[in-house]
């Protein structure tokens, strides 16, 4: 189990005319999410979705309010101490490194550097063959393949909570149903509670809870099909990749 | 034969757990302690008496090569001039590097003068590694200059690395292409403390279709520096790419300035150049991993050096 209790998580406000003014990106909000559920979190860029899960993860410290996993109180946690809580997060943009290997990463992912383990974790995931063990994790990867790469070492840590930012950001779109499949026998098989950011149908209809978010709240939780009309309402936007940055995020629209 | 201190620097820059197989010159504080040559392979003392010639004879394939230096008397300032030709269609590997063992506070130093002459289709793998060890004060430095000429279809492959212990280096890498030779350089440099370390390189693209691309990776700890010179000069139709990247950990310093010069209209250059701390987003991702923040930098550092 993961809760959030009162969590708000505010940055100082550049825009403001008044001098210290900060911005809320997480109004303080609540949620609990139940061991082996499968969530999709949604919502409008610039709403607080990939903020709410950094919190979860250490990236960035929580204004106020706490995180629990398991009943244990996480929130003094840093990333490290998280990751080995149980927390495994994969990037919407990952990192790309010179001279290290994706057979490195995995290892560091997995604990250990055994053939017989890494080919395991290959196989599991499935979406890439053994013969990428060897390549460097830096520029010359395309976008697909780095995401990939990103889920195997998200999956080789057998994680309690798995968080997927925008999984599908530049596979194509005949991997996508697989990777949610993947995502599905991962909840099934290990009880992984998965937690996926992400604007895709497919994801939003594979979860079992999906979770609205806007302005930093929870606008709504349910089914995919209750939640038809509130997205509507967000369903085009092609400011995604100006808005959605580290530390500039807002509303281009 | 080999002390311990020998074969702690042997280690070091040949990854010899003693004497090699193969032909091998070892030469140390100053003279030679062993050699050995090949039916294709020979080395003989230069004309002048301060440096080898080492000769393989065309067709020669699958052979290597070692001549590591090794100095460890006090005070004592070694200066070599080799020679190495490389025979027409030969592939071979030459291990050469330089370790240093400072063992008092008098300055100890190695100035090596490489030349290479790649005959008409030949391939050489140069593998060059710098070391200085010990607990002496004592300034080590190590000034290294590498010629290559490379005939019609040559081809070098050049992996010169310098990671740790040496105060001051000051390298020089010229290069000359004839036409569908090519060229690969790539030099990793860790400096610390005050260590300064300047590479200097000057590659001529003077045949047609010939190619070289230049690879550097710096990392510079604690109050080092290091600066990074490179030219390239197209004079034919031919590519030629330089990619320099510097790590700064703690206060050190960097200068960094890839020259790219295209004096022929069908000349091809590119250049990439980087100089900044590990990227933020390398860290968290390797602590998401369950790596602890020094773990994390360790590894980014290994594989960029790897």
């Amino acid at each position: 189990m993961l809760a959030i209790k009162d969590v708000m998580f505010s940055v100082p406000d550049a825009d403001a005319s008044v001098a210290n003014a900060r911005k809320t990106i997480i109004d303080p909000l609540s949620y609990t999410f139940e061991p082996g559920k499968f969530y999709a979190i949604t919502g409008p860029n610039g709403s607080g979705k990939t903020t709410l899960a950094k919190l979860i993860m250490g990236i960035y410290e929580v204004t106020s309010g706490s995180i629990y996993l398991e009943g244990k109180d996480i929130t003094s946690m840093g990333i490290t101490e998280r990751a080995r809580a149980g927390i495994a997060y994969s990037f919407q943009h990952p990192a790309r490194f010179k001279g290290t290997t994706f057979r490195d990463l995995l290892s560091i992912a997995a604990g250990t550097e055994e053939e017989e383990s890494l080919a395991k974790i290959v196989a599991r995931v499935g979406i890439c063959s053994l013969d990428f063990l060897d390549k460097p994790v830096d520029a010359k990867l395309s976008g697909g393949e780095i995401k990939k790469v990103e889920l195997a070492t998200t999956i080789a840590r057998n994680p309690k909570v798995a968080i997927y930012d925008e999984p599908d950001t530049g596979i194509d779109l005949w991997t996508i149903d697989p990777m949610v499949q993947l995502l599905k026998k991962e909840q099934d098989t290990y009880g992984t509670t998965t937690i996926v950011v992400s604007h895709n149908r497919v994801f939003l209809a594979a979860a079992d809870t999906l979770l609205l978010i806007k302005g930093g709240r929870i606008a709504y939780e349910g089914d995919l099909e209750g939640a038809s009309v509130l997205l509507t309402d967000l369903s085009v936007c092609g400011y995604g990749d100006v808005c959605e940055g580290e530390s500039d995020v807002r509303c281009y629209r | 034969m080999l002390d311990a201190i020998d074969k702690e620097l042997l280690k070091a820059v040949a990854d010899l757990e003693g004497i090699p197989k193969g032909a091998y010159n070892i030469r140390k504080n100053g003279e030679l302690l062993g050699r050995e040559v090949s039916a294709n392979i020979t080395i003989e003392a230069n004309e002048a008496g301060n440096g080898i010639v080492v000769r393989i004879q065309p067709g020669t394939v699958n052979e290597s090569v070692h001549i590591p230096v090794i100095v460890s008397q006090a005070g004592l300032h070694d200066v070599v001039y080799n020679r190495f030709i490389i025979g027409a269609s030969s592939d071979v590997t030459i291990v050469a590097g330089c370790g240093i063992h400072c063992g008092s506070s008098q300055s100890q130093g190695h100035e090596g003068i490489h030349e290479f002459r790649v005959e008409k289709g030949a391939r050489v793998r140069y593998v060059e590694k710098h070391v200085a060890l010990g607990e002496g004060k004592g300034k080590r430095a190590l000034n290294p200059t590498t010629q290559v000429f490379l005939a019609e279809d040559a081809y070098a492959e050049m992996e010169l690395s310098q990671l740790g212990g040496v105060d001051e280096a000051d390298r020089t890498n010229t290069a000359e292409l004839s036409a569908g030779s090519s060229l690969l350089i790539t030099e990793r440099v860790m400096t610390d403390d005050v260590e300064t370390a300047i590479s200097r390189n000057e590659i001529v693209l003077a045949g047609e279709d010939s190619k070289a691309n230049l690879i550097s990776r710096s990392v510079i700890r604690g109050e080092s520096r290091q600066d990074f010179y490179a030219t390239i000069d197209a004079r034919a139709r031919c590519f030629g790419h330089i990619e320099c990247d510097a790590i700064l950990m703690g206060n050190g310093s960097n200068e960094t300035v890839p020259s790219l010069k295209a004096r022929h209209p069908e000349a091809e250059l590119t250049h990439e150049a980087s100089i900044g701390k590990i990227a933020d987003e390398q860290l968290v991702k390797l602590m998401s991993l369950g790596l602890t923040y020094d773990e994390a930098v360790n590894r980014i550092i290994q594989g960029f050096l790897k």
